[in-house]
Order: structure tokens, then sequence, then C-alpha cells
């Protein structure tokens, strides 16, 4: 068993913004998991992971400048938590909500923001634990998040990568 | 992943060759507005290069600064340097078929030479022992062959060096690199900044500009060499952990995953 699981998530950014979507081939997704993933190089893929494994995603620019971090990764639940008061849950799947992922699980998340109140887009690291109760067989679809420079159109998602316990 | 800075300085060339200085001749614009730099549009750049590091203490992003000079009413830079290279023997070809073509029957007309002698233009020769320009035919900015002497177009500037603080302390490590992209004529300047130390680091850059000037009944390209400046300002901060703020924990996974 490999100890960490490397995804990586190559994104250009031109295409994103200007598509306004995270398809049409502006997102690929890639991982060196040992264990039989699916659809690597798609939106889609479906990372094979084995309890303890620490899984790391990195975002990586197709062009080198420009702007692009995680945003936030908002594993999807089963169970759906009613949106807030005001808020409808778009059709899914529909890129660039503002609002939280519908039924993810909340996290401390970390902000991006350095000292001195400078965003710094390198700060967070995206990595967890696979923990022993996830479900064999049974695809963890989490919300990838991406933010592209800033502005109210900055922050596109998908839905549809998944964590695969074999 | 670290974004690389893009830090465009854009020349007023005449200007600067005039007042023999480059105080109020440049433009500085970069990359980073949105993360913090300052005065961008202006010759006051504070360029922010955003550093992290590990728990361990080490250096956890690389940040890479590309400098690239333009010139106020040139040709711009995205337009291939050959292109007057080529204007320029097309120019020639030009001259040289309607001068074959004049008939010598029935004389050739005062007019006709006269347009063809305009047509041949003025070449400015590299001043001896100059860097870099190769004798050529003065055009204006839309490729034409001109004689008017307000009217060429300038060379690009050329970055000579970049010293100053923020090289000095060893905050960053500008270098001239070989390029593929002929649009710089081959050659930028770039550097990795060391982001372990923050604070304002001022830096000078080394700009080579040319001069057309008579002499001996010719015209030469003369360099003028002056500089200008800008800054960096270094913020460093430790990694964490994006999905708890802190240090390494469990996935935040959801007891039942949704449908898929």
């Amino acid at each position: 068993m490999k100890h960490r699981v490397s995804i990586v998530v190559m994104v250009d950014a031109v295409g994103a913004l200007s598509d306004r979507t995270l398809h049409n081939g502006n997102l690929s997704l890639v991982d060196d998991s040992s264990a039989g993933s699916m659809h690597q190089g798609t939106p889609d893929l479906v990372t094979a992971v084995v309890p303890g494994q620490v899984i790391q995603w990195t975002p990586i620019h197709v062009d080198v400048q420009t702007p692009v971090e995680i945003e936030s990764i908002e594993f999807l639940s089963g169970v759906t938590a009613p949106p807030p008061a005001g808020q409808t849950v778009p059709p899914h799947p529909v890129d660039s909500a503002p609002f939280p992922a519908p039924g993810a699980v909340p996290g401390t998340e970390g902000d991006a923001m350095g000292s001195g109140g400078y965003e710094n887009h390198d700060l967070l690291v995206w990595e967890g634990i696979v923990p022993y109760d996830m479900t064999p067989g049974v695809p963890y679809r989490y919300r990838l998040s991406l933010k592209l420079h800033e502005g109210s159109n900055s922050v596109l998602h998908i839905d549809s990568p998944a964590l695969l316990r074999v | 992943m670290a974004q690389q800075h893009g830090i465009i300085v854009l020349f007023d060339v005449e200007n600067a060759l005039r007042t023999r200085s480059l105080d109020g001749n440049t433009y500085w614009f970069d990359n980073m507005k949105f993360l913090g730099s300052a005065g961008v549009g202006t010759e006051q750049l504070v360029t922010i290069v955003p550093g992290t590091h590990f728990s361990d203490g080490s250096q956890a992003t690389e940040q890479v600064l590309n400098w690239l000079p333009a010139v106020l009413g040139a040709i711009p830079p995205t337009v291939p340097r050959n292109y007057l290279a080529e204007q320029e023997r097309a120019d020639d070809r030009r001259t040289l078929r309607e001068l074959a073509s004049l008939d010598g029957e029935g004389g050739v007309s005062d007019a006709d030479i006269k347009r063809l002698q305009r047509r041949v233009g003025k070449r400015a020769r590299k001043s001896g022992g100059g860097r870099g320009l190769t004798e050529s035919k003065l055009l204006d900015v839309t490729g034409r062959t001109t004689s008017d002497s307000g009217a060429y177009n300038y060379p690009a500037p050329v970055i000579t060096d970049i010293t100053g603080p923020a090289v000095a302390e060893k905050i960053m490590y500008p270098a001239q690199y070989g390029s593929p992209d002929m649009i710089y004529d081959g050659w930028y300047w770039a550097a990795t900044v060391d982001t372990s130390r923050p604070g304002v680091y001022p830096y000078t850059m080394h700009v080579q500009l040319h001069e057309l000037v008579e002499r001996n009944d010719e015209l030469v390209w003369e360099s003028v060499d002056l500089t200008c400046g800008s800054s960096l300002k270094i913020t460093n901060d430790p990694k964490r952990n994006g999905f708890t703020g802190a240090g390494l924990g469990v996935l935040p996974l959801p007891p039942v995953p949704a449908a898929g």
C-alpha cells in the first residue's frame, strides 16, 4: 500500500473563466493511486484509496501566469441538509454557486489569508487521512471548488470526482 | 501552486532620451494587484511576493518573477521582431521592381526618380563598438520607410542588469535567460525569490535605450544607459491544512455518501 496518494488538479484558468465552467476540457484530474482508480484525466476521477493513506490535492495551472487555488473540498452527504432560508438548491451540476454544497460536511476550513491582511494562495495544504470507518465499494463524491483570480465569478466547482475505498 | 509574476515596464523612450532620465518616464505593471501589489501603473510599483514555509521552517513556495520591457508609441511587443526586417526587405523589392520597369524609351521622369529615392530611405548604422543593434533602414511605426527623424520606430529597450538591495541582500536571484520567444529577442530577465525574510526591498533596473544621432553625414544608433527602480514586498506565513485550518487530520467524510 502506498502511504500517500497525490491527486493533481490541472486547470486551464483562462479557458475555465471564459467558458465559465470547469468542463469542456478545462480541468483534468489525475492521481497516482496503485489500487485501481478510474476515469483518470477527467473531472470524474474516482480515486481508489485505502484507510490510513494520506490523500493530497495539488492544483497546477496550465498557464504559469494564471492564479489557480483550491477554494474548498467538501464531501457530499446522502443526508441532505436543508439549504439556508432564502436560498434555493440549484439543479446539479451547476458551476459557481457561492454557497456550500448541499449536504456538505462542514469543516473548520482554513482561509487563505496571510499575515498583514494579504491573501496568500499557497498557504493551504489540502491533505487528509482516509478514515477507517469509510464504507468500502461506495464512491464518496466531493465538491471541488477552485478559485481563479478574484471577483464574483472567480469560484467554479465540480461535484463529480470521488474517493472509493477498495 | 504559485502563480508566476509578470512585471511589465513600459518606457516613454522619447522623453527619457530628451531628459536623459527615466524619472517620470516609466510605467510599471504586474499581475499581482489582487494579492496586494501597490502602485500598479505608476513608477512606484511595489510588487507583492507572498511566501510560505513548512512547519520545520523550510521554504515551501518558490516565487518566480519575469520582467518584460515595452515601449510607448512603438510597434507593440506582440508583433514579431522580424516584422521590421520583413517590411524593409519587401520595400526594397518593390523599389527594385519599379526601377526595372522604368522605361528608358520615353525618358525617365524626375518625379519617378524622386519617388524611388524616397523609398530607398535612410539607413542607420550601429555605433562603433556598440552592442546589439544591427544596421537597418529607418522605418516608422507602421513599418514604412521614413526619412523623418521624428517618426521612426525606437528599438526596444534592453534590460542590461538588475541590482540594488533586493539583489545584494540575496532576496532575489535575477538572471537573463534564453527564450524561444522571439518577441523579446530571444532573451528575458527572470528571478527566483527567497521569501524567508519578509520586508520591502528596492531594486534598480539598468536599461539601455537607443538614440538616433547624425554623425559625419551618417545616422548612427547610439546607446544610452539609464536606470529606474521598483520594490518587492515579501510576506511569509506557515502552511496550514485546508481541511482543519491547522495540522493534518482525518478527511471530513459524511456518515452516508451522496448517491452518485
